[in-house]
């Protein structure tokens, strides 16, 4: 295996997607277990829609995606005290906006079009060093903060009223959370795209949530079946000429087959 | 009983004033005067939907009063034991892990549980008869021991005051009986005033040494063998309530003579 990884254009293709895999991985246990799973599909599309519109109009896909998924974050984060209508509804309704945002943007520009593929299912065998290594930063903070306030954002999901009366601002730690999650997801897809950015949140997470009792040991998990799902794949899909992106959901959700099966018979 | 003791009051822990509580422009309860007073026993009743929890939330501080005010005494410390049915229970936790969490609020923005504050909450696990089960994933626990979980959490706060949302909820009677009776030890021996909130008279009119009858605001405030009454029952709950006497239980019954 070590021979397909001799390329240095492979060895970037596998650092990006091992990065990616394990931030997304961890960040998705919290994800799954805060049952905001559809909000990692809501935020992947308005970053995407960020990239096409900033595609169209000649501006840095990476700064008008973030500011678009910062948006989103905001939005997404408040709990709506309106009993009328759901969170889950404005999610809804801004990954419907995103998604029609995005085709438009795409009917308008040639040179979008031409690069949807790519947006949508990444591309993450032409990913440069310097991309790496922003995301390789940017992923070393958001864990550090997020380990570093675990005990903060593990009380305000578990039992928010309880953290509320010991002084914990719920809100506060609520949309420090989605701000994280944003920031990564918005330069994950430039990485991997929409489609594997939002199997990493999802897939090894609900593996190491079905494999484990405890916490940490899920985070640990989730992060092994995707870099397990990110190495193999690569390889097979250099071997088999596969598109990698998909190619790495199909193996993460093979994983997954096989984590469900062995928690049965536990 | 001699003079001195006639005077001796008790320290007031908290007292509402004229406070008006409510949610956005909708007040629930209002001009809501009710103190607290060190070593009380308040259970808070009445029918739903009238603003028993909507009380808890203002002493706790998550509702600020629509008007009035409620004052607390300077450094006492509050702990809430929720319903046990708000927690998520798909969060992976051991026993242990959920009771730390009752530590959070000593610890500080950046602190991590030491050593100390394990073997405190061990101390508390065991203090409420759950020390064996510290390793054990909460959700695998049964109603009993969750509440036990949560009254040990809210416990390693080291609280002068615990305050409790329908604790025996759902409960079969022994573990309703043992919850009971741990509150009443944890009152008796460990001096914790206790306010707890239920609809289950029956449990309250045999613990709670004070009784607030609410119904949209405070209806009458008093010692429970003051506040017990058929009528007062009978009135709020728009029912026919008698109030008998079993040995030293008092049980309430619905039906019989209405008012």
């Amino acid at each position: 295996m070590a021979s397909v990884f001799r390329d240095s254009f492979l060895q970037t293709a596998l650092a990006a997607s091992l990065i990616v895999g394990a931030v997304c991985a961890y960040l998705g246990v919290y994800v799954v277990l805060r049952r905001i799973v559809f909000v990692g599909a809501a935020l992947a599309q308005v970053s995407s829609a960020g990239v096409w519109l900033a595609m169209c109009v000649g501006k840095n896909p990476s700064v008008v995606s973030l500011l678009l998924t910062l948006g989103g974050v905001a939005a997404f984060s408040v709990r709506s005290r309106d009993r009328r209508t759901t969170q889950e509804s404005l999610i809804g309704v801004g990954y419907a906006v995103a998604s029609a945002l995005a085709v438009l943007f795409v009917a308008k520009s040639a040179q979008v079009e031409a690069r949807m593929l790519d947006v949508l299912s990444g591309n993450i065998l032409t990913v440069t060093s310097a991309q790496v290594w922003w995301m390789a930063g940017a992923s070393a903070v958001a864990v550090a903060l997020h380990a570093l306030f675990s005990k903060q954002f593990v009380f305000s999901m578990f039992d928010p009223e309880t953290a509320q009366a010991s002084g914990i601002r719920t809100g506060w730690w609520n949309l420090f959370f989605f701000l994280i999650l944003g920031v990564i997801i918005s330069l994950a897809i430039r990485l991997a795209g929409t489609l594997l950015v939002f199997a990493f949140l999802v897939v090894p997470a609900v593996t190491g949530l079905l494999l484990s009792q405890h916490l940490g040991r899920a985070c640990a998990i989730a992060i092994g079946a995707a870099s397990i799902a990110t190495v193999s794949v690569l390889y097979a899909s250099v071997r088999m000429d596969l598109p990698s992106g998909p190619a790495v959901v199909a193996c993460s959700f093979v994983l997954l087959g096989v984590a469900w099966v062995v928690s049965r018979f536990r | 009983m001699n003079k001195k003791t006639q005077c001796e009051t008790k320290a007031v822990i908290m007292a509402f004033e004229h406070a008006d509580l409510g949610y956005g422009r909708l007040s629930v309860l209002t001009d809501l005067n009710l103190v607290l007073e060190e070593g009380d026993f308040l259970g808070i009743v009445g029918p739903n939907g009238t603003g028993k929890t909507t009380i808890l939330k203002a002493m706790l501080g998550i509702l600020k009063p629509m008007k009035g005010q409620v004052r607390r005494s300077p450094g006492a410390r509050f702990a809430y034991v929720p319903q046990r049915q708000f927690m998520d229970e798909v969060f992976p936790l051991t026993v242990m892990e959920v009771a730390l969490m009752g530590r959070y609020t000593l610890l500080g923005a950046f602190g991590r549980p030491s050593r100390r504050d394990r073997d405190s909450v061990l101390q508390c696990l065991g203090h409420v008869g759950i020390a064996d089960l510290a390793q054990r994933p909460y959700r695998v626990l049964s109603g009993g021991q969750k509440q036990r979980t949560l009254i040990a959490r809210a416990l390693t706060a080291e609280p002068r005051v615990l305050i409790l949302d329908e604790p025996t909820n759902d409960m079969d009677i022994g573990s309703e009986h043992a919850i009971m009776e741990l509150l009443k030890r944890l009152h008796d021996e460990d001096n914790i005033t206790i306010v707890m909130v239920s609809h289950l008279l029956n449990v309250v009119a045999n613990y709670a040494k004070k009784l607030a009858l609410i119904d949209g605001g405070l209806r009458m405030v008093g010692a429970t063998h003051d506040v017990l009454s058929a009528k007062n029952l009978s009135d709020i709950y728009e029912v026919g309530v008698q109030v008998a006497e079993y040995g030293d239980k008092k049980i309430v019954l619905t039906g019989g003579n209405d008012g």
